[in-house]
């Protein structure tokens, strides 16, 4: 659809002044104070991998998704990680369908900077074969609500995805030890990645006056901003990275606001990692619960999950009956298809 | 014939329905849609001005724009695209707002059988949450066939990968009239009959296929009836301003 006059969302003259007027007596037209965040809530799909984050208005889904690919030749230890950001049409009346804009490529370099070059997600541990197999880790960011501030929304919702996400367990094995055997989620619990500290990204809007500074911005006052920063930070109080556009700002300011970026960062990282124990914790009950049924009677005593002892192939037997069609066939042509590329 | 479904359910019985509206700020009309682990999310932006290129300038133009949950869009959701556009176009009254496009867009949440009816139903939610004027709602639900000759509703995606041939049905909502009974019938038969859209995968016979047709039709009052309440229930709710 042709982006037409006629449709574009525009801010009246009047609600721009209004904006900047009541801002220049630190008051913001949501009622937030200028360095207060919004509410942020972060919920947890289905399948592993899946998390939707609510900032406000603001909706963002990150969904994690792994598959077997050759490593770069440079990097031959190493998995690869890959962040595709989308802006969905539903968002935003200006988002177009098919080639997302400028704004979602930036939205996806900062997050990969975040990510990827601040060693966040342990690539190594992703290398199965060196040299020939490795993860290819792809998030997808799917902005389903534009409600202002969609890079600090979009990374929470990659960090929840990834700490949830989880490959099966790959051994090496056959006759001459190259075969590499995917194990189904039914006999060995499929691993968690390895995250070595959780970057937050933080964004600060700047005005035409110097002294007014908002953090999180909602779209009607990014609509109005002449500036702004996102600084990616973590917990420890180092920072991964930092962008800045627009005017220019002091350095007293800059410093402020870094300041302030690992303070907020400390407190939604304790929000991430509260969120993200709920599910683990709901997920192991459900596990449990589904291990029962299957088995019947026989599993008493401390149900926890070292099931292994209790007669795994008993409960693997009846598992892989039920689910023959499926995981057997996927797991037996995946065999095969590595089988092939080894060669 | 008593059929052995795995997640315990019986031939004819849905999965769990769940549906909330207005749940998006940008979009004019947004709902969300679930049958047991398939959720699909819906927007609707609309009317815009303006009809697209080989569109008909003296209707409204429907524009559907169908999200996977990941990888490229291919021609599954071409076609996808295509047959929500159809039914949607034959439920929207198109008089009404000439030379106007109206966007639906569908995101796919989850994926666990019936697809497509399950985005059917959310975006005729979407649009009544838009105020988009319809002339009824489409109600729809997906049937299968197996091997064996046995018929069931509304399959999960494992269910649907081991039947011979399945069928997505979009039947008009059941009408509650104060009208006399006559006048809503359609050449002698009442409006909730009638087939808004079908689409069949794989082979079956037609014998196989009336059944189904009869058993899709039963589970859509039961639909129509859980639209009914949810529609009701949120209006009724507090009167949301701009």
């Amino acid at each position: 659809m042709d982006a037409r006059l006629a449709n574009t969302w525009r801010l009246t003259l009047n609600e721009k002044n209004f904006i900047k007027t009541a801002l220049l007596s630190e008051i913001r037209i949501d009622g937030r104070k200028p360095f207060e965040f919004r509410n942020i809530s972060i919920n947890f799909g289905r399948e592993d991998g899946s998390a939707e984050v609510q900032l406000g208005q603001t909706r963002v889904m990150g969904i994690v998704t792994a598959k077997f690919v050759q490593p770069y030749r440079d990097r031959p230890n190493e998995g690869t990680l890959t962040i595709y950001p989308e802006f969905s049409p539903m968002a935003d009346p200006s988002f177009e369908a098919g080639r997302s804009g400028e704004s979602a490529f930036e939205l996806g370099q900062i997050i990969d900077r975040g990510l990827r070059e601040s060693r966040a997600v342990d690539t190594e541990s992703l290398c199965i074969v060196a040299g020939k197999l490795v993860w290819a880790i792809r998030i997808d960011i799917l902005i389903l609500d534009n409600g202002g501030n969609l890079v600090d929304a979009a990374n929470i919702a990659a960090l929840a995805a990834l700490m949830t996400f989880r490959t099966p367990e790959c051994s090496l094995g056959g006759e001459d030890g190259q075969e590499v055997i995917i194990h189904p989620p039914e006999m060995r619990d499929p691993l968690p990645l390895i995250l070595h500290h959780l970057p937050i990204a933080i964004t600060f809007g700047f005005f035409i006056d110097e002294n007014v500074v908002v953090i999180d911005p909602i779209h009607n006052e990014e609509a109005v901003m002449a500036g702004r920063m996102i600084a990616t930070v973590n917990a420890n109080g180092d920072i991964c990275a930092i962008q800045k556009a627009g005017e220019g700002v002091s350095q007293r300011v800059i410093m402020q606001c870094l300041q302030l970026a690992i303070t907020k960062a400390a407190d939604i990282t304790k929000q991430i990692k509260a969120a993200v124990e709920a599910y683990n914790s709901e997920r192991a009950l459900q596990k449990i619960k589904r291990e029962t049924t299957c088995v019947g009677n026989s599993v008493k005593g401390d149900q926890n999950q070292t099931l292994d002892n209790k007669g795994i192939s008993e409960l693997v037997g009846k598992y892989m009956e039920r689910l023959k069609l499926i995981s057997v066939e996927s797991y037996a042509s995946k065999i095969l298809m590595l089988r092939k590329s080894n060669h | 014939m008593e059929v052995d479904r795995e997640d315990g359910r019986s031939q004819n019985q849905l999965r769990p329905l769940a549906c909330s509206r207005n749940i998006l700020h940008r979009a004019h009309g947004s709902a969300s849609w679930s049958q047991g682990d398939t959720k699909v999310l819906a927007a609707v932006y609309g009317p815009k001005a303006g009809t697209k290129k080989n569109e008909n300038p003296e209707k409204a133009c429907i524009e559907v724009i169908w999200k996977p949950k990941t990888g490229q869009i291919g021609k599954p959701e071409k076609e996808y695209e295509m047959i929500l556009k159809r039914t949607l176009e034959s439920i929207c009254i198109l008089t009404v707002n000439p030379n106007t496009t109206t966007s639906i867009i569908v995101q796919v949440v989850n994926d666990d059988g019936a697809l497509l009816p399950s985005a059917i139903n959310a975006a005729c939610m979407a649009l009544v949450d838009a105020g988009i004027p319809m002339k009824h709602l489409a109600v729809a639900i997906c049937c299968c066939v197996a091997k064996s000759g046995y018929v069931i509703l509304d399959p999960t995606k494992l269910e649907e990968q081991k039947m011979k041939a399945f069928a997505y049905l979009v039947f008009p909502n059941s009408v509650r009239s104060v009208l006399p009974e006559g006048s809503l019938r359609v050449e002698g038969e009442p409006i909730e009959n009638g087939i808004i859209t079908s689409v069949t995968h794989g082979i079956m016979s037609v014998a196989d296929y009336f059944y189904c047709l009869e058993r899709g039709r039963a589970a859509s009052v039961k639909l129509s009836d859980f639209l009914r309440r949810n529609l009701q229930q949120q209006s009724t709710d507090s009167s949301r301003a701009g």
